[in-house]
């Protein structure tokens, strides 16, 4: 029995502690928003923010957060945030096959958290984890320099 | 059943690691890839005297749960490390993997572990029966092979607090971010009074484990710049005898050629 915080609720797994978070949060509470793209920590699509932290959670065996917060993008499409995000997006269409979005929206917010106002190189550090296949990044990376205009004070 | 221990200091890390088979857990980005089927984790990433990084009069002393973020944010970290620790994976991989990790993996491509051959750094490994200080070319025995003990763990990286700002440092990877080192190459060299006082080279990636050849090094020490360009082609030929890259993905003329150039590059930044 190991408890951690999960989307503001704190919540028990009954898993085994070498289980990875991902099959964790998707098997055991149903949270589907963490994607498998490839199960080695190359690909972003299972970002998750732990303790603060972009994370990928097919890297994290679960043992290891007891106490620990989690946020995925269930939690995170709550926040006022979320809502300058998700319109900055949409703006710019930057969003095509939908698979790499959740992860990239909480790395995008691990960007913003981190320095409000970042330069286009800091923009594509911050997301250099989170394989896309559709659009390219260069509408990503306009998305998220517009959230950071549309959203000040937010951040 | 028990399969994973979570220690919250390192004295009660040791006494787990003295009874049980266990392996030990820091960041888990090494692990995870390749995990054992029924593994019994010792947790680390709650022993808080193993994530610090302070100075003492002689050193840096980096904690082996430090991440590789930890390592980029704090001020104490030397450059060289910094620049290096940048280059690793990506931010998601940096927030957990650990410096630990990297170095207990025994994988020749570890980039933090190439920096802390470049600078003669040594490694702090404490057990329930005392504690060894080793420079951490003695570590490795091969490729996954190291010399730390079943019941010990790494405590700390020794990083010298002086001589390490006239740094060389390159990763040779297929892409930007995400990258695993082809080839990785870093080096030291200072000047003293006119005379090069210490150069330090290592070469990761190339074989089962990190080259540093201090016997060739050793050529250009007590010289002048001027003088050490009269050795010049004798310290090339002894390393293109010393470097014979395994063959992975890519093949070892391509390793070699690539290292070779590495170094006639780090050679003419300094002059020589």
């Amino acid at each position: 029995m190991l408890k951690f915080i999960l989307n503001d609720q704190e919540v028990t797994s009954n898993s085994k502690a070498n289980e990875r978070l991902l099959d964790v949060l998707r098997n055991e509470f149903s949270i589907t928003g963490v994607k498998c793209g490839c199960k080695e920590g190359e690909c972003g699509a299972c970002s998750i923010i732990l303790d603060g932290r972009l994370v990928n959670s097919c890297m994290v065996a679960i043992g290891s957060i007891e106490g620990s917060t989690v946020i995925t993008i269930e939690g995170y499409r709550e926040t006022k945030r979320f809502a300058v995000l998700d319109k900055a997006y949409a703006s710019v269409s930057a969003v095509q096959c939908g698979f790499c979005i959740p992860g990239m929206i909480l790395a995008s917010e691990c960007i913003l958290d981190k320095n409000p106002n970042p330069t286009e190189a800091e923009i594509r550090e911050g997301i250099s984890g989170n394989l896309c296949r559709c659009t390219g990044y260069n509408a990503i990376v306009k998305a998220i320099s517009i959230a950071a205009k549309e959203g000040k004070g937010l951040w | 059943m028990v399969n994973c221990y979570n220690p919250t200091s390192l004295k009660e890390a040791l006494d787990i690691i003295a009874k049980e088979v266990v392996t030990p857990y820091a960041g888990g980005t090494d692990l995870m890839i390749d995990p054992n089927e029924n593994p019994t984790y010792l947790f680390l990433n709650k022993v808080s005297e193993i994530k610090n990084i302070v100075e003492d009069k002689e050193f840096i002393r980096i904690g082996a749960a430090c991440t590789f973020a930890d390592v980029i944010e704090n001020e104490l970290t030397p450059e060289i490390l910094k620049e290096a620790s940048s280059q690793i994976a990506a931010p998601a991989i940096r927030n957990i993997g650990t410096i630990g990790g990297n170095i207990c993996n025994g994988s020749p491509k570890a980039d933090s572990a190439l920096i802390f051959f470049a600078t003669d750094s040594k490694l702090r490994l404490v057990s329930n029966r005392g504690e060894r200080v080793i420079p951490i070319t003695e570590f490795y025995l091969g490729r996954k092979k190291t010399t730390l003990e079943k019941d010990e763990l790494l405590v700390e990286v020794l990083m010298s607090k002086n001589g390490l700002n006239n740094y060389y440092y390159k990763k040779v990877g297929e892409r930007n971010a995400l990258a695993i080192s082809r080839v990785s190459f870093a080096a030291i060299l200072n000047v003293d009074a006119g005379k090069i006082a210490n150069c330090m080279t290592a070469f990761g990636a190339i074989s089962d484990v990190i080259i540093r050849q201090e016997n060739i090094d050793a050529m250009f020490i007590g010289k002048t710049i001027e003088e050490a360009k009269g050795v010049k082609e004798e310290y090339l030929a002894e390393y293109d005898q010393a470097i014979a890259p395994i063959k992975g993905r890519i093949s070892a003329k391509y390793r070699k050629t690539v290292c070779m150039n590495l170094l006639h590059d780090f050679l003419e930044s300094n002059g020589i």
